[in-house]
């Protein structure tokens, strides 16, 4: 080694001059420290324009579709197999479509008049269903024609079920579009957006369909709690309904 | 016998009635509730015909009513009853003409036909109260609205055919 030699700093000159090098650096380990924040965000704000368009969305959602509907049909044949062992009202065979020909949910009578009647298999006291839920019964049947009182009506009653509190109710029509719930038993312990369905246990209609929502409770009623319930499906809109046949 | 009723057709214009029932136009509905089309079609009917004939015709046309509806709640009393009423007024005094005068009577006729119902339907249940005052309200106000304008057509229309008949 030689002697003498000494150590030399950098020239501040040639410091100055390198500080974009200097700041790349710092920005690397600014990336590597932070496990990537801005390095992905700008690479995801480029790689937008390439990213699977709506045409692959669809194929997820299709697919899941898809499987909800096997779980729901494998589900509904155990319901079956179970209610037929414990001898309870079934779900319901086959249903028939059926246009709404009059439609009266107004006035003294809130009915709807459907165009299939006797001869397509249609008797008095059959569920009709809407989308969104059960809408009424069967009240009479012509050949052609079959007339349904709605759940809206004041001569209607139908056995419910409300899933969150495990209660049971009697759902009466008032006249007004809401039809009233009418529990058998003080403080059930309901409240708004309550679900209900109609009871597992009915022999009038089918059970678990959706009827509505609880929209209030009046606790204070008497002998029992009673609730106003919306129905789920649209009685003013709905065109075409759904019976259940045996 | 009936002199409206000679003629078949005007005899066949009570169909109207139902089917007005069951079409529920739209329009013609205040607060979701239509007119009583009954009201409308016997008034002028018993007006021009008389008593006898308003009575039948106010019978027939509840029972063409009942048949649209479930339950026991029936429209034949009032009906008939007030086809008998209407066509007494029609054979006393001046002929009824005026609107005011053909509101006032369909507004009783329709708040009658109302009350009849309520009735009906609080003896048979419990029914709640308010819901029906609202029916009972609307239906009698845009009944007694109506009146006017179709029934003076109407009964326009029986007395020309009364006319001819006789000449």
């Amino acid at each position: 080694m030689q002697a003498g030699r000494r150590l030399r700093l950098p020239a501040l000159g040639a410091v100055v001059q390198a500080w974009p090098w200097a700041l790349l650096v710092l920005a690397l380990l600014a990336v590597r420290l932070s496990k990537g924040v801005g390095f992905t965000d700008a690479y995801a704000l480029l790689s937008r324009p390439f990213w699977p368009g709506s045409a692959q969305g669809e194929w997820v959602r299709s697919g899941q579709a898809l499987n909800d509907q096997t779980r729901l049909r494998q589900l509904d044949a155990d319901n079956r197999r179970l209610r037929s062992l414990l001898q309870l009202q079934g779900q319901g065979g086959r249903e028939l479509a059926a246009a709404v020909i009059s439609r009266q949910t107004g006035g003294w009578w809130q009915q709807l008049v459907i165009g299939r009647g006797e001869l397509q298999g249609l008797r008095p006291g059959m569920a009709v269903t809407a989308p969104g839920g059960l809408i009424g019964r069967i009240a009479g049947v012509t050949p052609t024609t079959a007339s349904v009182t709605l759940l809206t009506d004041p001569g209607s009653r139908v056995g419910v079920w409300v899933g969150r509190v495990r209660r049971h109710g009697l759902l009466t029509g008032i006249g007004t579009s809401r039809p009233l719930l009418r529990f058998l038993e003080k403080d059930p312990g309901v409240r708004p957006g309550d679900v209900v369905v109609t009871s597992p246990a009915s022999t009038l209609v089918p059970p678990n369909l959706t009827v509505g929502v609880i929209q209030s409770v009046d606790d204070r009623a008497v002998p029992a709690t009673e609730a106003v319930v919306q129905l789920s499906a649209p009685l003013e809109a709905v065109d075409w309904v759904q019976v259940r046949l045996p | 016998m009936s002199r409206l009723a000679r003629h078949g057709w005007c005899v066949a214009t009570a169909l109207v009635v139902p089917w007005l029932v069951l079409a529920a136009p739209g329009p013609l509905k205040l607060a979701g509730i239509p007119p009583a089309w009954s009201v409308l079609w016997l008034l002028p009917w018993a007006l021009a015909d008389g008593p006898l004939s308003g009575a039948l015709a106010g019978a027939g046309l509840g029972l063409l009513l009942d048949a649209l509806h479930p339950g026991p709640i029936t429209q034949i009393p009032v009906l008939a009853l007030l086809g008998w009423w209407w066509g007494r007024l029609g054979r006393q005094g001046p002929p009824i003409e005026r609107s005011f005068s053909l509101g006032l009577l369909a507004l009783l006729g329709a708040a009658l036909l109302g009350g009849s119902l309520i009735l009906q339907s609080r003896l048979l249940g419990p029914w709640p109260l308010e819901p029906a005052l609202h029916t009972w309200l609307a239906q009698t106000l845009l009944t007694a609205l109506l009146a006017p304008l179709l029934c003076s057509l109407q009964l326009l229309l029986w007395r020309q055919q009364i006319q001819g008949g006789r000449g």
